[in-house]
């Protein structure tokens, strides 16, 4: 390297060229200051690829729509949020941002209540089930394998024709689960679902629901199957002599152990249904079903890029809020 | 994670600081080499997207390039694997020369999909393809952004002015600018009509003889419902499907035909319904708006059991008609489980195929209430069919070259035959009323037995009204419709908060 210089030759102005002076530098550091400078090409790497398109589209959403134009409208300033947050721009929207008022009709209608619906019930189901499943993995039965496999299958079913699958169900004429005013199906007849589930707003969130945990609760159970069987197997025996019963031994050494992995598991679940998109748009439409990234989509297909970019880092704003909230509760149980 | 390393990095001191030093000398010929990929990944687009204003309306030399040439055309997949016969028809009757070669590209079936790749491309300012194939429900949207080449400026007039005196007018009318331009040929036409078994309603009483008179003079709709009520009375099977799912469908085609029918409109006369947006009325509270949506619920609940039915009409379709699209509401006909269908001419292909119902299947032009004559504005009312339809537009930013040889595939368009040939290649319907039903046209098998409704249909078709704004009124029509219809709402509160929502949307652009 041209830069190296050779031993010994005029050694009082190698300590003082830039080289020797970045190298003192860096000799001086902390170890931890050391760490993190080794670390800064990584940072400014992923920043690059994970920040810039959320700068970038926190840029678009600064202009206003420009229906008339080809391209984007003037700069508006936060005026795109105030006008989505107030309802002021409702009428352009295919579906409100916020619900209009506190009836049952008017939730299922908005954007936000809807996605916040599907995300709590979704994700509640998904690691109830998925823990029960995991539990039943984690015992030493025949045929233990098969059923393992079982409960994968669904997760490795692509969401498209698992959309189909569930739309086919709640079709007239055509579903099994649906029936006709005249000849109404059980789920008709005990007043679950009305004839027409996929056009009405509360019975097609349900069925989405259902699909998603349909699919999903298995990832669930293989995240927490991973926790249960990293479990040293001797606590149980000591546990056992000890006298616990199961219920104890569950409730002192399998629940406290695994909360860290369910909480992650949580975590992935909860940002994955704040997103959901192709379900919605394959089993019921985005029209009956409004979720926060349908809104994203329906609106930039519409050409409202402003309004479609503000809808859109709102999205990104309250998934990072509720990422924090995890990351904070994490953080405390593992203290 | 950091704390465990920074130990362990203290274990070993000197090493450490060896370590840094070659790290150092590394880093600088690491660095260099990531600098230079930086500079190699810059983009030098301007990004405002206006490129293609400057290329719309230059005359384009009428001559036909010498040299071979290949152009575009951006269609769907029915164009590209017919690839052969068209370009067959358009070099033997339509003259195409010979060193020009058209290309159809297979895009998507989805229209919005094909929409939102124009729009890339177009936005792009991308030279190809050089013509697109666009929905006649979206054409105006692109003309209004600036985005298309003008055609009454860079084409010659002999082939503009016949476009304006031979096509449906209200075809023509959505590849229009405000100022009157074309900005797209209409390529084929698509209208709905309605569909219906004759074995069935042979059973009910009803014979060929007036079979015949409704395949060329609409009925009332009070009379439809009798006569699809009393096949269901002497046949047991499921009444009238049609498409009422809160989707596009509905507010640009189903509801446009349920409301011109009832001579209602959305915006007052035909002459507002491309704008100008703001200042046209919104009549969607009139009363033959609202009768149309108390028809369509005497329909699905029937005059007894809905206080909102329309008095007359009896309840002919199935609850399931608010969840129905084209597709869900075609398949329990084609099963045979249902008497009567309303659809594009798709669908008679499939249901006047010999294995299917072949002659059993009876076509009419949509039924009416409100006759022309007897409607608040001109041109709206009657028999009316939604108007589908595709038109071929210009990409302004193509090569000259090739924006030549595309005025010379414009220009074989033009030919009678080419058209007749397309209608037997594809089944694309032709734009001009005078080749719909001809004595060529009778004899394709089997919708040649159905030209003469479908000429009808065609004298009668509705375009929706497109506007810059139309994708957002059409959201707001679909789900009103549809939240009256599934008995959310009365047929007044819904279109009265259909006025609002879209008055409110016509003000803000």
């Amino acid at each position: 390297m041209s830069t190296e210089q050779p031993t010994g030759s005029a050694p009082r102005r190698e300590r003082s060229g830039p080289y020797v002076a970045v190298v003192r530098w860096m000799e001086n550091l902390s170890e931890t200051q050391y760490a993190y400078l080794l670390l800064t090409p990584a940072f400014l790497l992923l920043g690059a690829i994970a920040f810039w398109p959320l700068v970038s589209t926190f840029q678009l959403s600064l202009f206003a729509d420009s229906l008339g134009q080809a391209s984007v409208g003037e700069f508006i300033g936060l005026g795109n949020y105030v006008a989505i947050l107030t309802g002021e721009r409702t009428a352009l929207l295919p579906s409100p941002f916020l619900p209009q008022s506190l009836t049952v009709g008017a939730m299922f209608n908005s954007a936000l209540a809807v996605t916040v619906v599907f995300t709590v019930i979704s994700v509640f189901f998904e690691t109830i089930i998925g823990f029960v499943q995991a539990l039943v993995l984690d015992q030493n039965f025949r045929g233990r394998r098969w059923v393992r496999v079982a409960i994968i299958l669904p997760w490795a079913i692509p969401i498209v024709v698992q959309g189909m699958i569930f739309f086919l169900m709640f079709q007239p004429n055509l579903g099994f689960l649906v029936g006709t005013s005249d000849n109404p199906a059980f789920l008709n007849q005990i007043g679950l679902l009305t004839t027409t589930p996929l056009a009405n707003a509360q019975d097609a969130t349900m069925i989405v629901i259902v699909a998603d945990v349909w699919k999903t609760t298995a990832f669930m159970a293989l995240l927490i199957l991973a926790g249960m069987q990293s479990i040293d197997r001797s606590l149980y025996d000591v546990a056992k002599v000890a006298g616990a019963s199961p219920w104890q031994r569950f409730k002192y050494i399998t629940f406290p152990i695994i909360l860290p992995t369910v909480m992650v598991a949580m975590l992935f679940r909860t940002i994955q249904a704040m997103r959901i998109y192709g379900l919605i748009e394959t089993v019921a439409g985005c029209t009956t079903v409004p979720s926060l990234s349908c809104l994203v989509i329906t609106t930039f297909n519409n050409r409202m890029l402003g309004s479609s970019a503000t809808v859109a880092f709102i999205t990104a704003a309250i998934i990072a809020a509720i990422v924090s909230v995890y990351i904070v509760g994490y953080a405390r149980g593992d203290v | 994670m950091i704390v465990p390393y920074a130990s362990v990095m203290s274990d070993d001191n000197t090493r450490n600081g060896v370590a840094r030093r070659e790290y150092l000398a590394a880093a600088g010929g690491a660095g260099a080499t990531l600098g230079l990929a930086g500079c190699m990944g810059g983009g030098s687009g301007n990004g405002d997207g206006s490129g293609a204003d400057t290329a719309t309306g230059t005359p384009i030399d009428t001559a036909a390039p010498e040299e071979e040439i290949t152009i575009q055309v951006a269609a769907d997949s029915n164009f590209a694997n017919s690839q052969e016969a068209i370009m067959k028809t358009l070099r033997e009757d339509g003259g195409l020369p010979d060193n020009i070669t058209v290309e159809f590209l297979a895009g998507s079936f989805t229209t919005g999909d094909r929409r939102s790749k124009y729009q890339q491309i177009l936005s792009a300012g991308q030279q190809k393809p050089t013509v697109f194939m666009m929905d006649n429900g979206w054409t105006i949207p692109f003309i209004a952004r600036g985005q298309l080449a003008n055609l009454s400026k860079v084409l010659p007039g002999s082939i503009t002015e016949t476009v304006k005196q031979d096509y449906l007018d209200n075809m023509v009318a959505t590849a229009q600018g405000q100022n009157g331009d074309l900005y797209g040929i209409p390529l084929f036409a698509d209208f709905p009509t309605i569909q219906y078994r004759k074995d069935l309603m042979r059973q009910a009483g009803y014979s060929d003889a007036e079979f015949d008179k409704w395949a060329t003079e609409p009925m009332t709709w009070t009379r439809f419902s009798e006569v699809v009520k009393k096949t269901m009375d002497a046949t047991g099977k499921t009444g009238f499907n049609w498409q009422g799912a809160a989707y596009e469908g509905l507010s640009c085609c189903d509801f446009i035909e349920f409301m011109g029918s009832h001579g209602g409109s959305y915006f007052g006369t035909f002459d507002n319904y491309f704008g100008p947006i703001g200042e046209r009325p919104v009549t969607v509270d009139s009363e033959n708006v609202i009768n149309a949506v108390r028809m369509m619920r005497s329909f699905i609940y029937g005059p007894g059991n809905d206080p909102a039915a329309l008095d007359g009409i009896k309840d002919i379709s199935p609850d399931a008609v608010v969840q129905y699209k084209e597709e869900s509401s075609r398949k329990p006909f084609t099963n045979g489980d249902v008497i009567a269908l309303r659809n594009w001419p798709y669908s008679i292909n499939i249901n006047a195929a010999e294995d299917v119902f072949g002659e059993d299947l009876g076509v009419m032009p949509i039924p009416y209430a409100v006759s022309q004559s007897d409607s608040e504005y001109e041109t709206i009312g009657g028999s009316t069919s939604a108007l589908g339809g595709w038109h071929l537009t210009l990409n302004p930013n193509a090569t000259d070259t090739r924006k030549q040889a595309a005025v010379q595939l414009f220009k074989a368009l033009q030919t009678d035959e080419v058209r007749i040939k397309m209608f037997e290649i594809g089944g694309w319907i032709p734009p001009i009323p005078d080749l719909i039903a001809t004595e060529r046209t009778r004899q394709l098998k089997p919708i040649g037995r159905y030209v003469d409704s479908l000429k009808v249909a065609g004298e009668n078709a509705l375009p929706r009204p497109v506007t810059v704004v139309w994708p957002q009124e059409s959201t707001q029509i679909a789900s009103e419709v549809n939240a009256s219809i599934r008995q959310q709402k009365t047929p007044k509160k819904a279109m009265t908060d259909l006025k609002k929502s879209l008055e409110s949307i016509e003000s803000q652009v």
